[in-house]
């Protein structure tokens, strides 16, 4: 892979950055803070029923026994869509457009044309959860909403997400940046895999379990090609550009790029391993997410050679935007390791149908994606405002409340699977102390569910503050 | 990677090719699957569901009870599904042909359903969905707001739920 370097600049660093607000930067300004404040009120959102959730499970009694609308099934499918639907594609439609706007120096006349999907792309998941919550949803995690909102979310996608190509298509030089070369695989994979998965699995269903097979593979597309990728091309802009330096084994990214897109879309049969799907289907699952090992194990060279040189780590901990992306650089190694070694026929045996699943889908979301996410705000909103983050307590109790609170999590998800997986390979083991042994994690979970809250709270409230207190957008803020 | 063109057309590929060779290749060959009879001449299997059954099933779907509960039990091997009585075969393609949404599951906070219309010892479900506290299931959630026929529907859904049926896989997969 040859990099055109005409510009004079380093190999595997983007272009410097301008001091004062870009017209580049004052452009995106309105459907930037679109995207944003929704994505933060759909976070806020989706806590807050986490939490509800996670009551549930607690005492194993609904918390509200006569509330049909808050029976756990529906508020943990609402949850789920609005933490991937409301803040997962919010909160990239911004930062992406953001990303490609600054390294193709695009200037962005058709900001209303993004906001008018950002409002579609609302609206219709605040019409789809509606719909769950009235017990109009079906099996499938992801595609609970009603199939009419499908389109709707698809034309709205195009509208908000499909400028980043644009941006790509235009850009003044030659020399691309890895960040590019996620963004735009990103923006053009979801509309894709999002159509074709609604078309076999809602509007023209597979038949039998070929329906369980599409919609392994649209899980694994969306959590991995929208927020996997999305959140790896943040990771390498932030971590060459705060720290100033160029990313290590740069001429890997290529590599990493690749394999990742070839690999990440077969990874979804490998959470049927034992199902009654066609065995050469869980295997192709198993192989893909072994195979993935490879743009993990490059982008980790990547992304933690870059922090282990020159004091990387010390200034990591000193810098907020740092701080939070490289937690989620260390959360997406551990991902990619864990979800390669669970894949084999005889961890899956022990750990198929625990909790450990989604502790390996939430290193992926929340430890990897959401905190390059949280990252990434600190860095671009003092820009974007012109203002300072109001309360630098409100910082530390968001990393706090967020590292603490996933970490806890991650525990009760991971380690409680394992002990339950356990229990119920040993076949003695009666399924009420198999039950008992579950609910003793999740009293943790309600706590750390809680600690969730409370930090995404104070990240709202230090964000919305400086929102409203920026006046004129024509300073440069500081990130820190 | 400086050419979108090359850069999309190797995107387009990455999410066309497991599409076709996983989706399109599965339905081909699962697609023209049916109910089979376990020996020659036998009843065909898997049954239709009543009426009830159905009705029972958006119930099921409603109140999101997949979020807890499994429709499928492993083979040997895979977990300790036959030994621990959740069936007395692993579940096969064939067994879904006929459910308009295939209700695998992936997550099991509540016991696996694929069999729970042929278990012989249960809790009375009348009493698990109004009063489970009482009747010994107290990690059960209580769905005592659901009415009476709907109760009625979702029941006679659970006990149609059942894979002990002869069938030509599962002799293959024994």
């Amino acid at each position: 892979m040859t990099q055109d370097n005409r510009s004079g600049r380093p190999q595997g660093r983007p272009p410097e950055g301008e001091a004062r607000l870009s017209r580049v930067e004052a452009s995106l300004r309105g459907p930037f803070l679109l995207f944003f404040v929704s994505a933060v009120v759909w976070l806020l959102a989706a806590s807050l029923l986490a939490v509800v959730a996670s009551l549930g499970l607690g005492s194993l009694l609904a918390p509200f026994p006569d509330c049909a609308w808050l029976t756990y099934g529906r508020v943990v499918a609402v949850e789920r869509n609005l933490f991937v639907y409301g803040w997962g594609f919010n909160a990239f439609f911004a930062v992406n457009l953001w990303l490609l706007s600054q390294l193709g120096r695009f200037e962005f006349r058709n900001g209303w044309l993004a906001a008018l999907g950002g409002v579609v792309w609302n609206l219709g998941l605040a019409y789809g959860v509606v719909r769950i919550f009235a017990g109009e949803l079906n099996g499938f995690a992801l595609l609970e909403m009603p199939r009419e909102v499908g389109p709707v979310l698809a034309v709205a996608f195009l509208l908000a997400a499909f400028w980043p190509l644009v941006a790509f298509a235009r850009r003044p030089t030659g020399h691309t940046f890895a960040s590019q070369w996620f963004v735009v695989g990103a923006s053009f994979a979801f509309p894709l895999v999002y159509l074709l998965a609604q078309l076999m699995v809602l509007w023209v269903p597979a038949s039998g379990v070929v329906q369980a097979v599409a919609h392994s593979w649209f899980v694994s597309n969306v959590l991995l090609l929208w927020l996997g990728a999305s959140a790896l091309a943040a990771t390498y802009y932030f971590l060459a550009k705060v720290l100033e330096r160029t990313i290590a084994a740069y001429y890997l990214a290529p590599v990493a790029f690749w394999t990742f897109f070839l690999f990440a879309g077969w990874t979804g049969p490998a959470a049927l391993v034992g199902s009654p799907v066609p065995v050469w289907v869980q295997s192709a699952g198993v192989v893909a997410a072994a195979m993935l090992l490879v743009p993990v194990i490059i982008t980790a060279l990547n992304f933690h050679g870059t922090l282990s040189t020159q004091g990387g780590w010390a200034r990591a901990w000193n810098d907020t935007t740092l701080r939070f992306v490289s937690f989620g650089a260390v959360a997406f190694t551990l991902f990619g390791l864990l979800q390669g070694l669970v894949a084999f026929r005889g961890p899956s045996a022990l750990l198929r149908f625990t909790s450990f699943g989604g502790g390996i889908e939430h290193l992926l979301t929340y430890a990897f994606a959401t905190m390059v996410l949280f990252g990434a705000a600190y860095f671009i909103l003092p820009r974007l405002t012109g203002s300072l983050w109001p309360s630098a307590k409100l910082v530390h109790a968001h990393f706090w409340g967020s590292a603490l609170g996933i970490l806890g999590c991650l525990t009760a998800w991971l380690f409680g699977g394992w002990q339950v997986g356990r229990q119920l390979a040993a076949d003695a083991t009666p399924y009420a102390a198999v039950l008992r042994a579950e609910s003793s994690w999740f009293s943790l979970l309600t706590v750390s569910s809680v600690l969730l809250l409370v930090g995404h709270a104070a990240f709202a409230l230090n964000a919305f503050g400086m929102i409203l207190k920026s006046s004129a957008p024509t300073d440069a803020g500081r990130h820190d | 990677m400086k050419n979108l063109n090359t850069l999309l057309a190797g995107v387009f590929a990455a999410v066309a090719l497991p599409f076709g060779a996983l989706l399109l290749s599965g339905q081909s060959q699962l697609g023209g699957l049916g109910r089979a009879a376990g020996e020659e001449g036998g009843a065909l299997f898997p049954s239709r569901e009543p009426g009830l059954a159905i009705q029972g099933r958006s119930v099921y779907l409603s109140l999101g009870c997949v979020s807890c509960h499994t429709q499928q039990v492993r083979p040997a091997g895979q977990g300790s599904d036959l030994a621990r009585g959740l069936g007395v075969r692993p579940s096969v393609a064939r067994d879904y042909v006929l459910q308009p949404q295939v209700l695998l599951g992936d997550r099991r906070i509540g016991p696996d359903l694929a069999n729970y219309g042929a278990r012989k010892t249960q809790i009375e479900p009348e009493a698990l969905l109004t009063d489970p506290a009482s009747s010994g299931a107290v990690w059960h959630p209580s769905y005592r707001f659901v009415d009476a026929g709907s109760r009625t529907a979702l029941i006679a859904y659970l006990k149609s739920l059942r894979q002990d049926y002869p069938s030509p896989e599962a002799k293959l997969k024994k």
